[in-house]
């Protein structure tokens, strides 16, 4: 789905230092019409800050950012036009009711349609009419998914949306993000559920301290991931020098476990195959471990795009 | 015992700024009234003139109190109690509901409550938090009159009648956060409650009775409702006398242990006065920013408007029971015109004016808490979902704003037509009624100023919006009520917006000072429009 076509939002060497604290280092991140684009990190990363800045609420120190085309900063009004939000954090007026929040939001952006409307209330199995005071985490997201998702627009900036939801209605939010996607609406949505972010994102971008570590196809990220093997009755010198296999070492039970890198693996199936292994087996490379990779690392190794991994850290499926 | 401990000790900690403001400004108040009245008033004559004034003059009794001899420390006493006792009952209110309902609204109290500790610790580490306060406060207020030269044991007294009243309203203020829904409800629900019991106090002190040398005031029976009017019964410098207070803070281990007893029985975040379901779709206006500041303000407005309404009730109804007490007793009015020439004619414009100027400054209160709430809104995280949307910040700052200096004017309204209502039910001649309104409305200007000051800080330095809106109008209160007491210069009297009120009906409308102060407030309010486009959204 990466096709040229304008980008929605185009973001450069961003940066944004709270006093003395520097949330955002250089971010460059692009989202093409029409993507659902993924957008991750650990906790602290600065994915809340990009989409406040993303939405005008807060000045960047440095660098662009643009949303259709615009400076959100210097023209929110027209930025905000076709443009449905999710904040991380769903705090709501404590004496109004959802419904009447749900109101008061749609019909700020001009009103909400109303089939869609009582379709989503149906659909997320909300009741309108209690005060937001006294709703569940869950509920109080519900709010503003409905409220986002009750009236068209170009683009939808939700930031961990499905947060306190349960499966059902995760499922629920699910089927709104393909609806509004085939509609043709862009969608950056940050998150933290692998599973959400594989059904739903073309792309994604990972960053980590405020920078982008890896920015790509789910397809292609995958393809930068070292697939695992563990082979029975087979002798570690034999494998351990050849070309792009990693981490060898014996499991508990004898076996020989490593990784290998995906340009590698029809020359290391040659050789497993010719050491004539009593057991095979080869795991697909998981979006998780990828994660888990980028998280995972030191803070001060960040910033270089797609650098290799050190294996020891991410032997764990 | 320890989780109670520990968890008194983690509110303490919470307060250790907050708390230590409160003590040492109340402290400090106490002292500074009774310096000024030993430098000011150092003469025995002039004392006794000026409560001679006070005994027969029905606003300067209800806003301080009841003039008990004419010794310094009595004069102190009559002065600062009253007020001092009010800021001490808000002091616990705050405090309280701080910790309680307020906690309990935003989900603080479900952690606490997973501790095995009983269900009613939370809110006994509080009340122990209140009573210590309160102790704290009395002792401070004791030293502040000890060393502005007062006598020992009247200062004792007196922190100590300062003190019950606090103590009076911890377990009040628990009370109302058992039944209120939320922390701002339960904040408004038992500072009206202290406000009242000021008003039963000024009300039972305005219609008291002066003996025939106007050294000393016996108030009517209607200031026993009150515990600030307990704590005068004191009489801490004339003839000191512990029972009244005794009587107050045995009010307040009954309402303590009621109050626990309510708590241990009542769910986690359910409230005596239940939620009710809310409409399922929005009103009329309920899809715009006006809108939404409108049905946010509503509640609070009301209560306002309220207090303004019993302000000029009283102001009205209560004005030709005053003059009839005055010119029921001819050796009474012919003292006071020997004492202060003209004074007798105006006494009931008098105290209508001073009744009409606590109107101005709700006022002034209304449209402030008015643009807080934008604070509230940006601080707790709502501002961010408004300002998604395509409406821009300078639309919903106005929208505010716009609300604010209504609200100020429907709060001065409603004062100005209730004193009219007032007069015109007693059957009252003198003053015409849409003069009382006007008397109101011209309190408006400096109102609007008190509105533009939070507004302008808003859009700057938001965070000290909270402290710079309450702390000018608390600055411009005492300014107004002690400025001339405490002998500060004229200027910075001055510098308070509510110095330039005209005191209608007692002076004459002017319209300069309110036409520069509108123009001040209207200057403020563009230049905060513009400048909170240029700042980040912060919590």
């Amino acid at each position: 789905m990466a096709e040229a076509t304008d980008p929605i939002i185009e973001v450069r060497r961003l940066e944004k230092d709270f006093g003395r604290t520097r949330a955002l280092d250089g971010l460059d991140l692009s989202v093409s019409a029409g993507e659902v684009h993924g957008f991750l990190g650990p906790n602290g990363a600065g994915k809340s800050t990009t989409l406040r800045i993303l939405l005008g609420l807060i000045r960047p120190t440095a660098g662009t950012a643009s949303v259709f085309g615009m400076d959100p900063w210097e023209d929110p009004v027209h930025c905000h036009r076709d443009l449905a939000y999710v904040p991380g954090d769903v705090s709501l007026w404590p004496n109004l009711s959802g419904g009447e929040v749900i109101d008061l939001l749609t019909g700020l952006r001009g009103g909400a349609d109303e089939t869609q409307r009582s379709r989503l209330i149906d659909e997320f199995e909300f009741d309108p009419r209690r005060k937001t005071r006294t709703y569940s985490k869950g509920n109080r997201q519900k709010v503003a998914l409905i409220a986002a998702f009750a009236r068209p627009a170009r683009l939808y900036v939700l930031d961990e949306p499905s947060a306190g939801l349960d499966p059902i209605m995760e499922n629920v939010f699910r089927r709104e993000v393909r609806r509004v996607h085939a509609e043709g609406a862009t969608v950056l949505l940050s998150s933290h559920i692998l599973g959400e972010v594989e059904q739903l994102c073309d792309r994604v971008t990972i960053i980590r301290a405020g920078r982008v570590v890896e920015s790509g196809t789910l397809a292609d990220l995958r393809h930068l991931k070292l697939t695992h093997f563990r082979v029975d009755g087979v002798r570690a010198d034999l494998l351990a020098a050849l070309p792009g296999v990693q981490g060898i070492h014996d499991d508990d039970g004898g076996a020989l476990e490593f990784e290998v890198e995906a340009p590698y693996l029809p020359a290391v199936l040659e050789a497993v195959a010719a050491a004539r292994p009593s057991g095979l087996s080869v795991s697909p490379p998981s979006l998780e471990s990828l994660f888990l990779r980028h998280y995972a690392e030191p803070t001060a190794a960040t910033g270089t795009l797609r650098r290799h991994p050190d294996v020891n850290q991410t032997g764990r499926d | 015992m320890p989780g109670l401990l520990r968890l008194a000790v983690a509110q303490v900690r919470r307060d250790r700024i907050l708390l230590p403001i409160w003590i040492l400004g109340i402290a400090l108040l106490g002292f500074a009234t009774a310096s000024a009245v030993s430098s000011e008033f150092s003469e025995e004559g002039d004392r006794r003139a000026i409560m001679a004034v006070a005994a027969v003059n029905p606003s300067l009794l209800f806003l301080r109190g009841l003039p008990d001899g004419s010794g310094i420390g009595p004069v102190v006493f009559f002065q600062g109690y009253a007020f001092t006792a009010l800021l001490a009952g808000l002091m616990s209110t705050f405090l309280v509901v701080r910790h309680t309902r307020t906690d309990e609204e935003l989900g603080r109290a479900e952690l606490i409550g997973s501790t095995p500790l009983p269900r009613s610790t939370p809110l006994g580490a509080t009340l122990l938090v209140g009573c210590a306060a309160n102790l704290i406060l009395a002792g401070c207020v004791a030293v502040g009159f000890a060393a502005a030269g007062l006598p020992g044991d009247g200062s004792l007294t007196a922190g100590a009648a300062v003190g019950a009243v606090g103590l009076f309203f911890v377990p009040v203020a628990a009370l109302m956060a058992q039944v209120m829904p939320s922390g701002r409800s339960a904040n408004g629900a038992a500072a009206a409650l202290v406000g009242a019991a000021y008003l039963l106090r000024g009300i039972g002190d305005a219609v008291g009775t002066p003996n025939l040398e106007l050294t000393r005031v016996t108030s009517g029976w209607i200031s026993v409702l009150s515990p600030i009017g307990w704590g005068q019964r004191s009489r801490p410098f004339t003839a000191p006398d512990l029972v009244p207070l005794v009587v107050v803070v045995a009010a307040a281990v009954v309402l303590t242990v009621a109050v626990l007893l309510i708590r241990g029985r009542r769910d986690l975040g359910a409230s005596l006065l239940p939620e009710r379901a809310g409409r399922a779709r929005s009103g009329t206006g309920g899809q715009s920013l006006v809108g939404l500041a409108w049905n946010l303000q509503r509640p609070t407005l009301i209560g306002w408007c309220v207090g303004a309404a019993v302000m000029g009730g009283i102001a009205g109804g209560l004005g030709p029971v005053v003059t009839d007490a005055v010119e029921g007793n001819n050796s009474l009015a012919e003292l006071i015109g020997r004492l202060v020439p003209g004074v007798e004619a105006q006494i009931v414009d008098v105290f209508t004016a001073a009744l009409i100027g606590i109107a101005g400054v709700l006022a002034a209160a209304a449209g402030i808490q008015c643009v807080l709430r934008m604070r509230a809104e940006e601080a707790e995280g709502r501002a961010e979902l408004l300002l998604a949307v395509p409406r821009s910040r300078t639309s919903w700052l106005t929208a505010n704003l716009a609300l604010a200096l209504a609200s100020a004017v429907v709060v001065a309204a409603v004062a100005g037509s209730a004193a009219a209502l007032g007069l015109w039910l007693t059957g009252m001649t003198g003053t015409p009624g849409t003069e009382l309104l006007a008397a109101s409305l011209a309190h408006v200007p400096a109102a609007a100023v008190f509105v533009a000051a939070p507004a302008l800080a808003f859009a700057t330095v938001p965070r000290w919006s909270v402290p710079v809106g309450w702390g000018l109008l608390a600055a411009g209160l005492i300014l107004g009520q002690f400025g001339e007491l405490l002998g500060l210069p004229e200027w910075l009297q001055a510098v308070s917006p509510f110095h330039h009120s005209p005191a209608m009906p007692v002076e004459a409308f002017d319209p300069m000072p309110a036409l520069s102060m509108t123009l001040i407030a209207l200057a403020g309010v563009g230049i905060a429009a513009y400048l909170i486009q240029r700042r980040d959204l912060t919590t």
